[in-house]
């Protein structure tokens, strides 16, 4: 798979302070973070971004909002959509099937697998959220199936962000005790989270890992303006 | 195999079905029935507005296949998208959405199953020479 002309740490200004080269593609990106921590918005900014230079496409899977309300939020933040990235809800599906509700993790392949035969150039996928997957999902074992679900999407060639919500503390909020094996399964474990510093409260993003990349561990401000999502310096000197 | 498509099978074919029913025939219907799921969905449409559950069961009953929710939902939002598919909220129920061929697009859908049924008689008449 070959590059396009823009670079996903392009996609965010400030993203170059913290990531040297760029995400490899196919890598499978782990978005943590509290609620209010941007979570969704840094996914869909960049994915969105990302495509509107490239001819490729992309896939955002919402377990949890409708396709109006997220598209709503989005906005509200100044981000935008565009023709390349497809956004898929679930609700008519768990609506309807709500007293039989169907294993979401093989749901979920099979709705990739469905687009990327309509899309040939199906490179990115994002899932919003790891948590929900992870409730709908019937299996018992489901260490197991998470291991066969990041496989897959390797094997897919898709470069994949999953959104996952974590307490403040960092700790997974996964139904099932994976032993945070999504952390160690994952290319790249990106932290979104808050510092209370008095009255002020204030949001940083932090690459904790990223496989084949120099990045810097440190935390960086976040901050949302009319221009969308930028990265400003370390956290540590503006509080 | 439901009562609806064992009454639009001849005494025959149902004696040579049975004998393989669970076997290679099911096979048969299955593949066949996946490897054209956006003909099937349109044309159970074709016959009544539903919802997503609806046109995986009314498939289920006429042809003894299960097509799973994350092979149809892509297919209605994807006709949708297209315009050949308009959805409605069911009155008294903002919750479950009800899909029909778009009125303007009927007559390119019947053409499509029509073709979709053209081809599957020359391969019948291939199959039977």
């Amino acid at each position: 798979m070959s590059k396009g002309d823009q670079m996903f740490r392009d996609t965010i200004k400030g993203l170059d302070k913290i990531i040297e080269g760029d995400i490899p593609n196919g890598s499978i990106i782990l978005v943590t973070g509290a609620e209010g921590t941007l979570k969704s918005s840094l996914v869909f900014s960049m994915i969105s971004r990302y495509l509107e230079k490239n001819n490729e496409f992309g896939l955002y899977a919402t377990l949890e909002q409708t396709k109006e309300s997220h598209l709503k939020n989005m906005a509200s933040l100044g981000l935008t959509t565009n023709n390349a990235l497809h956004l898929f809800d679930y609700s008519d599906m768990r609506t309807e099937w709500k007293d039989n509700e169907p294993d979401m993790i093989k749901v979920t392949e099979e709705i990739i697998d469905f687009y990327r035969c309509e899309q040939e150039k199906l490179t990115v996928f994002a899932l919003d959220s790891l948590n929900a997957l992870c409730s709908l999902s019937n299996e018992a074992n489901f260490r197991r199936s998470l291991y066969y679900f990041f496989s897959n999407l390797r094997n897919k060639g898709l470069t994949s962000f999953l959104i996952m919500e974590t307490p403040p503390s960092g700790t997974s909020l996964l139904a099932y005790d994976t032993g945070r094996s999504e952390h160690f399964l994952a290319d790249c474990v990106i932290e979104l989270g808050l510092i209370e510093a008095g009255e002020d409260v204030k949001r940083y993003i932090q690459v904790r890992k990223m496989r084949g990349v120099n990045h810097r561990l440190e935390k960086n401000q976040l901050v949302v303006g009319e221009q969308g999502i930028s990265v400003l310096g370390s956290i540590y000197r503006s509080i | 195999m439901s009562e609806v498509r064992e009454k639009e099978l001849n005494s025959n074919e149902l004696e040579n079905i049975s004998e393989l029913e669970d076997g290679e025939y099911k096979k048969f219907v299955d593949r066949i029935v996946k490897a054209n799921r956006e003909i099937f969905v349109l044309c159970v449409l074709a016959n009544k507005p539903m919802c997503g559950y609806d046109v995986i069961k009314e498939i289920f009953v006429r042809c003894n296949v299960f097509l799973s929710q994350g092979n149809v939902y892509p297919i209605l939002y994807s006709l949708e998208e297209e315009g050949i598919l308009r959805a409605e909220f069911t009155r008294g129920n903002m919750r479950s959405k009800l899909y029909f061929i778009a009125p303007e697009k009927r007559e390119t859908v019947q053409k499509k199953i029509d073709l979709f049924a053209n081809a599957m008689e020359s391969m019948l008449f291939f199959v039977k020479r």
